[in-house]
């Protein structure tokens, strides 16, 4: 599809800094948009959550920006910012009117190559409570919210990079030193750790002068480890219960699948939509639907550079048991993986997977993001059709294959159940 | 080149963006039809409002303007719930019924060359809903179990007491969207049948939408699929009282909650009843943004959270004013307390840094406020609520930069009411007591609708 082309041009700084430049005039807009190559996965032991802190050290300012300067100058400027933090990788964005390019990247730059010098104790105490209040905010005082943690806990074996959750635990939260987050900064903050993106309505040779100006004499320091992974599976199932403060209880299954942009990850994406997509999909009409035993019900692959899960996750209604829920599953799996899917199920599920992806190029935020993926995952950014076209070859047969697969192996069930007494 | 990283970078010249045109037109059958043509992608988004929301719930029937929402779509034209959901996931349609406090929304995002058969659905959802009893029941069920599961979320809890407490109770704004279990339990198949057929009607729905089309093309799909409808309806009148009270604690218990969840608010004048561009720089000041004075306090200086925000919730009819936080329980007590010092302080008006920041910011964003198709049909709702005219969004820039701070300070001094403004905690009351009663104020229990106990 000619909208999914994405005109490009890719190169590399002395540093090692990689750049990437889109060109889209359509609105005076400029999204700037970095990657680092370091996300959760890279933490070690008793220092989990360590990535995600020092995102948030990112935005309290650097050698010539001072303290709460970098959120003022882009917000003074009209534009919006953001971070993220997941397993692989930590992102870094901005989308400006294309006029103040130059701030973001002088923004950018500085936090990049100067930001030691104006990391304090006193800022780190500060965003270390900020980021505990997170923690309790979205996780701990959440109805569920301490599941997501659970469940990778007992998938993977203690050590995995993908054994803890990003936020990280409480307790190692408050222990980080001014040293963790320095040496963080030194092993996995440099250019030749990072790509950038410049997407929206920019002149590419003076853009490349800019970038060369602000970047150029950053100079790269010490080089990351990758996190040893050996290919592991667990091999028998692990049932865990766990109380919390809810009225419903829910029952969370995951499997071990298999990376991002391998052949079976766009196949396990098309299971997940059949068993749960939409309103007719398999899991809903007979969980929610039909015998409505169930409050609601999603399916989803979850992958990654080092590792993949497919989780199935349903709500009991009101007194009703998670084994009910749990027998209604398998047995839709056994279906599946016996008598395979209808092709009017694969259409819809591609329909909708297409539709989706032209929608989300409304954003230019989500551009810049997304060229920025692909280069990370596949090494070339403009895989707008590639992704895309991974779902359309996909026939009934495979998405069987895969349901056998990795659905019939060993799983953890985690049953999170009501701690109200009058049930 | 040279460079001193010193300096800040300084914006180049002016940028010129021009504002997409609205076009409107009125069918005959009094259907209001507002629209952006926007070419980037051949994508068409529309949102018909018909004005039934929750506001028009009458006493002991809170609920059923969402209940008909939810069951409006689940058969049709002797389609079933799965057939019509089927028939739009297979164009590739998004199509969702919600309800809120003022309308009835159904919204549709669709590829354009879709359009026409995603509308043959939209217009049997609309037209012929065939409300059936085994539909009706499954979605009571549905919601009532929804309002259980709600239950569990602090900040739903919290907002929900808040709103209850801050209008009086003959104000329709008081009571949640969704209903109250007990008045929903009550509701009859009858009950839709005679909402939906007393109140949606073209003369009380506009449909706004942006989508690549030209106008005139996308008129001549929307009248053959909305030409044939035409009820009407009486229109019903409601009155909207304020309620201002002097400041008290609101608390609801809810054991062992790590956290509080806080709000503090007031009741405020509607959105067309006072000069609209101060109040929007003021709470950009106040609390509207990340660098706003409200969170670089609570979150930046002092680390008591994640985020604190302010907000004005404008309804049609009414409105409200609240800062919205949570904290751990040992720093209850003093976020609260900075939070009333904080509008206390607003009161004595804004520098002229702080205003010049608010208004650089608010006008240099605008531009990307009509980024994607779902904010310009955002936009275009927001001018049908509030009756804006089209005037709104060319003369915003400078409507914006002619807010002088005397005009701020006004408005804080009108607008900002520390002493009427209540409080509302959902947390640990064990945790919580002994420390709230170092604040001096009133402290009252309530249940989680609002309700003193």
């Amino acid at each position: 599809m000619k909208l999914l082309n994405l005109p490009y041009e890719k190169y590399k700084l002395n540093n090692g800094l990689e750049v990437i430049l889109h060109k889209d005039t359509s609105l005076p807009l400029v999204s700037v948009n970095i990657w680092y190559k370091v996300g959760s996965a890279y933490e070690e032991k008793g220092k989990t959550g360590l990535a995600h802190l020092f995102e948030h050290m990112m935005f309290q300012g650097s050698e010539n920006v001072p303290k709460e300067m970098h959120f003022r100058y882009i917000q003074e400027a009209g534009g919006t910012l953001n971070g993220s933090t997941n397993f692989d990788r930590t992102n870094y964005y901005e989308k400006l009117p294309s006029n103040s390019l130059e701030l973001a990247l002088w923004l950018e730059s500085d936090r990049m190559g100067y930001f030691l010098s104006a990391l304090t104790k006193e800022k780190l105490d500060n965003q270390k409570s900020v980021v505990a209040n997170e923690r309790l905010e979205r996780y701990d005082n959440q109805p569920y919210g301490l599941a997501w943690e659970l469940v990778l806990k007992n998938l993977y074996p203690e050590g995995h990079p993908y054994s803890w959750a990003t936020i990280g635990y409480l307790d190692d939260i408050k222990n980080y030193t001014l040293e963790d987050v320095q040496n963080f900064f030194r092993v996995h903050y440099t250019p030749d750790n990072a790509a950038l993106v410049i997407a929206g309505d920019i002149e590419l040779n003076k853009t490349k002068d800019l970038i060369d100006k602000y970047f150029g004499s950053i100079i790269p320091s010490v080089q990351k480890k990758e996190p040893a992974i050996t290919d592991f599976r667990i091999n028998k199932n692990i049932i865990i219960e766990h109380l919390d403060n809810v009225q419903l209880d829910r029952l969370y299954l995951a499997w071990h699948t298999d990376k991002i942009y391998t052949n079976d990850d766009p196949t396990l994406d098309v299971l997940a939509d059949i068993l749960s997509g939409s309103k007719n999909s398999r899991l809903h009409k007979r969980l929610v639907f039909d015998e409505e035993i169930s409050q609601d019900v999603s399916a989803f692959q979850f992958s990654g550079k080092f590792g993949g899960m497919f989780m199935i996750i349903s709500t009991a209604k009101p007194g009703v048991s998670l084994d009910r829920i749990n027998k209604i599953i398998f047995d839709e799996i056994e279906t599946v993986i016996n008598r395979g899917v209808e092709d009017k199920e694969l259409i819809k599920t591609k329909n909708g997977i297409k539709a989706s992806y032209i929608y989300s190029m409304q954003s230019l935020d989500n551009i810049a993001d997304r060229l920025n993926m692909y280069n990370f995952y596949l090494n070339e950014p403009n895989k707008f059709n590639f992704d895309l076209l991974r779902y359309n070859n996909i026939n009934n047969k495979d998405v069987a294959d895969v349901c056998r697969k990795y659905l019939s192996s060993p799983f953890v069930e985690l049953r999170v159940i009501s701690n109200k007494k009058n049930k | 080149m040279m460079i001193n990283r010193k300096v800040k970078p300084e914006s180049e010249k002016e940028l010129f963006f021009n504002l997409p045109e609205i076009q409107e037109v009125t069918l005959d059958n009094g259907l209001r039809i507002i629209y952006i043509q926007k070419e980037k992608l051949p994508v068409t988004r529309l949102n018909l409002m018909i004005e039934c929301g929750s506001k028009f719930d009458q006493a002991g029937k809170k609920g059923l303007s969402n209940l008909t929402s939810m069951v409006l779509d689940e058969g049709a034209d002797g389609l079933s719930a799965l057939e019509i959901s089927d028939g739009f996931d297979t164009l590739g349609s998004n199509f969702t019924v919600n309800s809120d406090d003022e309308s009835i929304n159904l919204k549709l995002q669709t590829l354009t060359e879709q359009l026409e058969s995603s509308l043959n659905l939209f217009s049997k959802v609309l037209l012929k809903p065939d409300f059936r009893h085994l539909d009706f029941e499954r979605q009571k069920r549905k919601v009532l179990t929804r309002l259980l599961q709600l239950s569990d979320e602090p900040d739903f809890t919290a907002q929900r007491i808040l709103e209850y407490l801050v209008f009086s109770q003959s104000n329709p704004y008081a009571y949640p969207s969704l209903g109250y279990i007990e008045d929903i339990e009550n509701l009859e198949i009858d009950d839709l049948k005679k909402y939906y057929s007393g109140k949606f009607s073209p003369s009380n729905s506009n449909l706004v939408a942006a989508g690549n089309s030209k106008f005139e093309d996308f008129i001549k799909v929307i009248q053959n699929y909305f030409n044939d409808w035409n009820s009407s309806v009486e229109r019903t009148d409601l009155t909207y009282d304020n309620k201002f009270e002097k400041k008290k604690i609101f608390l609801f218990n809810k054991k062992d909650s790590v956290q509080s969840e806080i709000r503090i608010g007031h009741s405020s004048v509607k959105r067309n009843s006072y000069s609209f561009f101060p109040r929007l720089l003021l709470n950009a000041i106040l609390g509207g943004q990340f660098t706003s004075r409200i969170n670089l306090n609570l979150r930046e200086a002092k680390g008591y959270t994640y985020g604190a925000f302010s907000n004005f919730n404008y309804f049609k009819d009414s409105a409200f004013f609240y800062v919205s936080t949570s904290v751990s329980n040992e720093n209850t007590v003093d976020a609260i307390n900075e939070i009333y010092s904080e509008l206390e302080n607003i009161r004595n008006g804004v520098s002229d840094a702080e205003l010049e920041f608010a208004k650089s910011s608010i006008i240099k964003k605008f531009p990307s406020n009509f980024e994607t198709y779902r904010q310009i049909t955002g936009n275009l709702a927001t001018k049908v609520i509030h009756s804006l005219p089209n005037s709104f969004f060319n003369s915003y820039i400078d409507n914006v930069s002619s807010v002088s701070s005397e005009l701020i300070k006004k408005a804080a001094q009108d607008l900002i009411l520390p002493d009427n403004a209540f409080c509302v905690i959902v947390g640990d009351k064990n945790k919580l007591e002994d420390s709230l009663k170092t604040t001096g104020m009133d402290i009252i229990e309530v249940d989680d609708k609002g309700k003193i106990l």
